[in-house]
């Protein structure tokens, strides 16, 4: 096909200069902030250099956010991926109640995280939680439990509330890819002797490559990005066993008041991204199929 | 065959099992608890079924709170955003899929990457950037930043679907004479339109449920979305249960409501549109 | 002709508002009676004066501290902002929040300011804010539960011991203390702090004295208490605790008020309400106190027409008459902050302090001894902010319960972290 540079840039352009303008913009003042002392936004301060950025490399709260970021990707992935394969899967059977289900799957996607979070503080709440009492109802527990009480715990249930609300949206997509698949492919294999398990690893996974690879990317990204959840519930606690990197920026920036740390923070953390960004996608970006 | 039947079907019955459990059971029970009295939800024996019945929580929220106002807001946003998101996304979408140009490539990765610039790190120069442009306490500044979050998965998913419209209809119809623009809005949107359907909604939810920026760029009661106002209307310190709950409530209701009528076609629109 | 007539109306209308001064008022309390008490107020004033126009725009408490100052650096700031001790400080270090001593003494003059009161918003020479209305803590119980149990109210941390073992038993913890990275825990943990002798947390010079035998002594006795709170405690803030309480799961609890609760959503019955003064460390009766908000109103602006506007805005609220509907705008919580206040009947004569009447006396009583922590004895420093914003009281306190590090060992890593904080 030949190449419509003009009227391409035409297209694209109005999008791409929409959000250059809200990303560049603010990421040049954060980037400018990083450079000075300034504690309190709105006050001045005085240029330091890269002073900022040769201090945070030092500090453990930095390795120690990091390193839960870390977890929290790697949880959520994990977490997100089981349940959005289970209930595409499922959904991709036939049985009754099936269109119901298929169309309200998504319920938990759609309402404000605002309400995400009170859903799951009263259900996992040990006073008055239902999740408790039925866990003692049917004896896995012998007393109420703190679902937020130690850091693993509150680690574990947040990566819960989160991919909780996210996999049904995923599975949706997911489920977009298995339907492309050519059902023939399923049907040759059974004639070759091929088990489901099979046909799951050979057939089904690798025609999901670019879908897998977009959730892959974005994602990760926005699992990264999580905030609000997480804040809302337990404010990067106990013991900031859940403060993740934006928490931490967050921190820094409104309750420690240190703006140009925090602007520090931000640089590195969105450097960071973008160098998993590029090597993501140089590495499993599949080769277009047009 | 008859062995491996009954695994499936084992599969089937469990992953429904857990699926009903997990993400459906927590809705029925806010719901249900949420027309309980003050007592029983906060009793340290709870109940599945209920054992009371007030409407006293809901009362309360529709008649002594802000709710309207906020719902209004809500849905102004959510509308703008998503009507800007598609226009954008439908026009880049268009753009990276069938007009290779210079930078095609580098173009439609960039904004998969938009995300890996996260809302908090922008929260405090957008707002002083927005300060400085007097856009602070507007509508237009909270679709601003929906649009920006929406958009970038929005083209990527349309852009799927316009893969699909086979390329012998557009060109058939550029040898009848027909001009870009009578393509586009004659062939590629029709043809696309479950497809665009299910980005719409998708970009109308990104926007319903934003909190973070709807918190800080807005500071007048007349003008906060309905997450906003739900966390606000809370008592620093108490927490009336009831109140929050039917708030909660009410605050997906909209949204709820909306699925009833178009839910199927934002999931088919999705599904059998095949993003691939 | 209508619509000329509406369009004549609505000029009229633009020209005489914007002669008046526009003042715009920011609180955090959005509960939606607090607005209407506040809102009726307003409009008494707005009609009272029609040169001032005084509007209420509810923020939330969760993003308030990345706001203010975000609005102050953007310009957008109100004219008044409601805010709690630990706030001003930055405020007044931006150059936001303006001095107001001499409003202040003559307001004081006339309705008489509880003297801890000011303390909270005195430093560097200057008051940065006006008193609004106090809170304190207070050790809430069921008086029935107690005589069940067969114990006294406890008045000493070993009393307080015994009772929360005596009442723990079956579904019901002893009490109710928090343990979460957050200002309840804060508050609670140095209710404790202030009962042992160690309410000074500076030094006269600056310099911190946090990491003291009475300060471990607090942190022990409150790691030793927690064993008898909710599994879940870790992450509370004051409404799972007031949950706990009001649904019999906890049978004491530390709170500002259970008393609207306790009304609408545990029976209330008055009789069997009891509150009582914060024990205190064995031997240390003399210290008795607790740990006291008062919430107060900053004026943020230079303009002396808007400057002029928000003070007689302040002083119509203070006013008796007005000031018992004011602070009642959540009856049983906002306790008066003046002499004047705390005898003006319209706050005595709301339906729910006269059925909690005893109750709210005893609040009253404990929260006039009550102090902050940085904000004692006239050893203040604006650095204090850096220590309340981010809960360090607390979380030291985490650094035992759940870290699960001696008290000891606690507090002097809590030092080291609050001497890097306030750098």
């Amino acid at each position: 096909m030949k190449k419509n540079n003009i009227e391409g840039w035409l297209f694209v352009s109005p999008l791409v200069i929409w959000i250059s303008l809200i990303i560049l913009v603010p990421i040049y003042i954060a980037f400018e902030l990083s450079l000075f002392n300034v504690k309190i936004i709105g006050t001045t301060g005085k240029f330091i250099g890269i002073d900022n950025y040769i201090k945070i490399f030092g500090k453990s709260k930095f390795l120690n956010a990091s390193l839960n970021s870390l977890y929290w990707i790697i949880g959520n992935a994990i977490c997100q991926t089981f349940f959005a394969f289970t209930i595409a899967l499922t959904i991709n059977y036939k049985f009754p109640g099936k269109k119901i289900m298929a169309n309200w799957i998504i319920l938990s996607f759609i309402i404000p995280t605002v309400v995400v979070v009170v859903i799951w503080k009263l259900m996992l709440s040990s006073s008055s939680g239902v999740i408790n009492s039925v866990l003692i109802d049917i004896g896995l527990l012998n007393e109420a439990t703190g679902f937020f009480s130690s850091p693993n715990k509150a680690f574990i249930s947040l990566i819960l509330i989160n991919s909780w609300r996210w996999s049904p949206f995923l599975a949706l997509i997911i489920l977009s890819g298995l339907n492309s698949i050519n059902r023939e492919m399923y049907d040759a294999s059974k004639v070759d002797g091929a088990n489901f398990i099979q046909q799951f690893l050979f057939i089904t996974f690798p025609n999901l490559k670019n879908v897998l690879f977009v959730l892959g990317l974005v994602g990760t990204l926005l699992s990264f990005n999580i905030f609000d959840i997480i804040w809302l519930i337990t404010k990067g606690g106990p013991s900031n066993a859940t403060t993740t990197l934006p928490l931490l920026i967050y921190e820094t920036a409104f309750t420690k008041f240190r703006i140009s740390q925090a602007a520090t923070l931000s640089i590195i953390t969105s450097f960071l991204l973008l160098l998993f960004s590029i090597i993501f996608i140089k590495s499993m970006a599949p080769k277009e199929d047009d | 065959m008859i062995k491996e039947n009954n695994i499936k079907l084992l599969f089937l019955s469990v992953s429904l099992l857990l699926i009903i459990l997990i993400f459906f059971f927590p809705f029925f029970w806010i719901i249900t608890s949420s027309f309980k009295s003050p007592e029983e939800i906060i009793a340290t024996s709870t109940t599945i079924i209920p054992r009371s019945f007030t409407l006293e929580h809901y009362n309360k929220i529709l008649f002594n709170s802000d709710f309207f106002i906020y719902l209004k807001n809500s849905l102004i946003v959510s509308f703008s955003s998503m009507i800007i998101s598609i226009i954008l996304s439908v026009s880049a979408a268009y753009g990276l899929h069938k007009l290779k140009f210079y930078g095609n490539k580098f173009v439609e990765y960039s904004l998969l990457v938009t995300y890996a610039f996260p809302g908090v790190i922008l929260l405090v120069p957008i707002y002083l950037l927005f300060a400085k442009v007097n856009l602070l306490n507007s509508y237009f500044a909270l679709i601003i930043v929906n649009v920006l979050f929406a958009t970038p998965f929005a083209v990527w998913m349309l852009k799927a679907f316009f893969k699909l419209i086979p390329n012998e209809i557009e060109e058939a119809a550029y040898i009848d004479g027909a001009s870009r623009y009578i393509v586009i809005s004659k062939i590629i949107i029709p043809l696309a339109a479950p497809g665009i359907a299910s980005v719409a909604i998708f970009c109308f939810i990104i926007s319903w449920t934003e909190y973070l920026f709807a918190s800080i760029l807005i500071s007048g009661d007349h003008l906060k979305t309905l997450p906003v106002g739900l966390a606000g209307i809370v008592g620093q310190y108490q927490i009336d249960w009831g109140f929050l709950l039917s708030g909660a409530v009410l605050a997906s209701l909209p949204v709820i409501l909306l699925f009833v009528f178009i839910g199927k076609y934002f999931v088919s629109g999705l599904t059998e549109g095949a993003v691939k | 002709m209508n619509k000329v007539i509406l369009f004549i109306f609505t000029i009229l209308f633009s020209i005489s508002s914007y002669a008046a001064t526009n003042v715009t008022f920011w609180h955090m309390e959005g509960v939606p009676h607090r607005v209407d008490r506040i809102q009726t107020l307003i409009d008494e004033f707005n009609s009272a004066n029609p040169d001032i126009n005084v509007t209420q725009e509810v923020q939330n408490w969760g993003e308030i501290y990345a706001k203010a100052p975000a609005s102050v650096a953007a310009g957008t700031a109100p004219e008044i902002l409601v805010g709690i001790p630990d706030f001003t400080p930055i405020l007044a270090d931006m150059g936001a929040a303006q001095p107001v001593e001499d409003f202040v003494a003559e307001l004081d003059s006339k309705y008489g300011f509880y003297q801890k009161a000011l303390d909270q918003y005195t430093y560097n020479g200057h008051t940065w804010a006006v008193p609004l209305w106090n809170m304190g803590l207070s050790l809430w119980y069921r008086k029935s539960d107690f005589e069940a149990a067969g114990i006294e109210p406890p008045k000493t941390w070993s009393d307080l011991k015994k009772a929360a073992k005596a009442l723990t038993k079956d579904g019901v913890y002893g009490i109710g203390l928090p343990g979460n990275k957050q200002l309840y825990t804060d508050q609670t943990i140095y209710s404790f702090m202030v009962n042992s002798g160690a309410e000074e947390i500076y030094n006269s010079d600056g310099t911190l004295r946090f990491d003291n035998p009475e300060t471990v002594a607090a942190y022990d006795v409150y790691k030793e208490l927690y064993q008898y709170s909710a599994p879940d405690a870790a992450n509370w803030t004051w409404g799972e605790a007031e949950a706990c309480f009001a649904s019999k799961g906890c049978a004491m609890i530390l709170q500002f008020t259970v008393i609207s609760t306790y009304d609408s959503q545990a029976g209330g019955d008055a009789s069997d309400l009891g509150v009582i003064q914060i024990p205190y460390a064995n031997g240390k009766a003399h210290r008795a106190g607790t740990v006291s908000y008062v919430n107060s109103a900053m004026i943020m602006t230079d303009d002396e027409a808007k400057m002029e506007a928000s003070k007689k805005f302040l002083s119509f609220l203070m006013e008796p008459g007005n000031y018992g509907r004011f602070i009642n705008m959540e009856p049983g919580l906002f306790l008066p902050i003046t002499e004047a206040g705390s005898k003006d009947s319209t706050y005595w004569d709301d339906p729910v302090v006269v059925k909690y009447k005893s109750q709210v006396e005893t609040m009253l009583d404990n929260s006039t001894r009550g102090s902050l922590f940085g904000f004692t004895n006239g050893n203040t420093f604006t650095s204090i902010s850096s220590i309340s914003a981010q809960n360090l009281l607390a979380q030291t306190l985490q650094l035992t319960l759940i870290d699960d590090k001696s008290p000891k060992d606690a507090v002097s890593e809590g030092m080291e972290i609050m001497t890097e904080a306030i750098e």
